[in-house]
């Protein structure tokens, strides 16, 4: 499985893929801002680039030449987009925090979310929403990529569209996202550990029934 | 002892179907896998290499069922597709850099040896390789690697007739030792006809004859007559045309009376794939 992860980092992923997270990241220094645009990049850009790189260097052709089994094949893509998610989130949120040190001293009104705990437990849902439907849409035949990305990225669209317009519309939901974050420091952390659960369970799932799906799959 | 053993090997799709296909590779000798494009070559290659999955049947390499051992065997094999190609972009050193993770039994010496021997430059891209210098990289990963059982799909296609040579000569350098066996498939019977140890040939997915080079195309005839002699044999060929001085057809030697008088020949491989290619696919 290590093996493969290293051949999908070495040679299907353009190194540029990598450094983005840290280049998006910068987006959370823009003032009052929509933070969940900022990992919504990582599936309009990177996984189409990537997906697209995969099935044109003919790696499903490739891995399987190889002394390995299929459900390593799947547990290491799957490992792969979970590095880049983690990748994205994980640098939006340092971002995060550089930004509350930045503006600190000026009174930053915020019509969105802004940068908290909470709100990264929040994009990990997103995250979590995505993999469920890309990943085993995607093993039903390991290349046809476009239908299972196109709805997996409205489903994680639609669903963050929701929260944000919630978290808007309702006035304690915006007062505990936006203004008194660190009096409700506790529920952010349990909606980070909510978010980190469901993503680790989405995923998890996303893995199996690909795996499942991924056995009948005839490599033509 | 068998390098490569397959038993009524079954594949049904839609349009296409793998019958009982069966043939034997005994260790350190090369096969010829001949057949027409969409004869059925590389599905069955796919089903060795279990690409796709069979409905029914056995397949042993070195031995050992493939479906029990998979990745145990494909440590022991090397394969390639001809005019396919992987991550193109990258260099050669990128590349085996990845690949040699795989494999325990990776000998870098050898490796080293082997891109001096094929005169092939490691920071070369693989887009900048000929098709030749290609193969011959599969060909290194594969023997770094210890293969012991070589599975190449159509790997001289594309080439010219000095690399097609050149790669041939390879090939029979290689098993001279014993310890190497090749699959090899194609439709140019010329290579066949000038490395192969055993000709495997299939057509319209069922194999039609398996056997020695030599005995293979003598079991075949190539005859030459009259069209009053055509009537004579007409129902026992394989195939014929006919032509203004008469007919050639193919047939069986078994079915046919060498005292009838008509010219008869052993045929090359190309004829006999010719005169396959023309009856009827029911028959055959």
């Amino acid at each position: 499985m290590y093996n493969l992860v290293i051949k999908d980092l070495k040679l299907g992923i353009n190194r540029m893929f990598f450094v983005f997270p840290a280049l998006l990241g910068l987006l959370m220094l823009i003032p009052s801002w929509i933070y969940f645009l900022v990992p919504m990049y990582f599936y309009w850009i990177t996984v189409p680039n990537m997906f697209n790189n995969f099935k044109t260097q003919n790696d499903m052709m490739f891995t399987s030449m190889m002394p390995v089994t299929k459900k390593d094949m799947v547990k290491a893509r799957v490992a792969v987009i979970v590095i880049l998610e983690i990748l994205h989130i994980g640098f939006a949120a340092i971002f995060g925090v550089i930004h509350d040190l930045v503006y600190a001293n000026l009174n930053i009104g915020y019509q969105f979310f802004a940068p908290s705990m909470g709100f990264w437990g929040l994009c990990l849902v997103m995250m979590a929403i995505f993999n469920i439907i890309l990943i085993p849409m995607y093993y039903k035949t390991a290349y046809k990529f476009s239908v299972p990305l196109i709805l997996a990225t409205a489903a994680a669209m639609i669903y963050a569209g929701i929260v944000q317009w919630v978290g808007i519309e309702n006035k304690s939901m915006s007062d505990i996202f936006n203004v008194t974050i660190a009096e409700h420091i506790g529920l952010h952390a349990s909606i980070l550990a909510a978010g980190i659960v469901l993503f680790a369970a989405f995923t998890l799932t996303a893995y199996r029934i690909a795996v499942q799906r991924f056995l009948k799959v005839e490599l033509l | 002892m068998l390098a490569l053993d397959i038993r009524n090997l079954n594949k049904k799709y839609p349009n296409f179907e793998l019958k009982d296909v069966s043939f034997q590779l005994e260790k350190g000798y090369i096969m010829g896998f001949i057949g027409a494009n969409g004869a059925g070559k590389t599905t069955t290659i796919k089903s060795i290499m279990r690409m796709i999955q069979t409905d029914s049947g056995e397949i042993r390499v070195l031995g050992k069922n493939m479906a029990e051992h998979e990745i145990e065997l494909k440590q022991e094999i090397g394969c390639a597709f001809g005019g396919i190609d992987f991550y193109n972009r990258n260099k050669i050193k990128t590349l085996t850099d990845v690949i040699k993770r795989f494999y325990k039994n990776w000998d870098e010496a050898a490796y080293s040896g082997f891109l001096r021997r094929f005169k092939l430059d490691e920071n070369k891209k693989i887009i900048e390789l000929s098709t030749g210098m290609k193969v011959k990289y599969s060909l290194a990963l594969a023997l770094s690697h210890g293969a012991k059982l070589l599975i190449l799909d159509e790997p001289t296609s594309g080439l010219d007739p000095v690399a097609r040579d050149d790669l041939l000569d390879l090939f029979q350098q290689l098993v001279s030792g014993g310890e190497i066996s090749i699959l090899f498939s194609t439709h140019i019977t010329t290579d066949l006809e000038k490395c192969a140890d055993y000709i495997t040939f299939i057509a319209d997915g069922q194999i039609v004859n398996s056997a020695e080079k030599e005995e293979f195309k003598e079991s075949y005839l190539l005859l030459n007559g009259s069209e009053n002699e055509l009537s004579r044999v007409k129902d026992r060929m394989i195939s014929y045309k006919v032509n203004s001085f008469g007919f050639t057809g193919l047939i069986r030697s078994q079915d046919f009376d060498p005292s009838s008088g008509i010219k008869a020949a052993t045929p090359s491989l190309e004829e006999i794939m010719i005169y396959f290619a023309k009856k009827e696919p029911a028959y055959v």
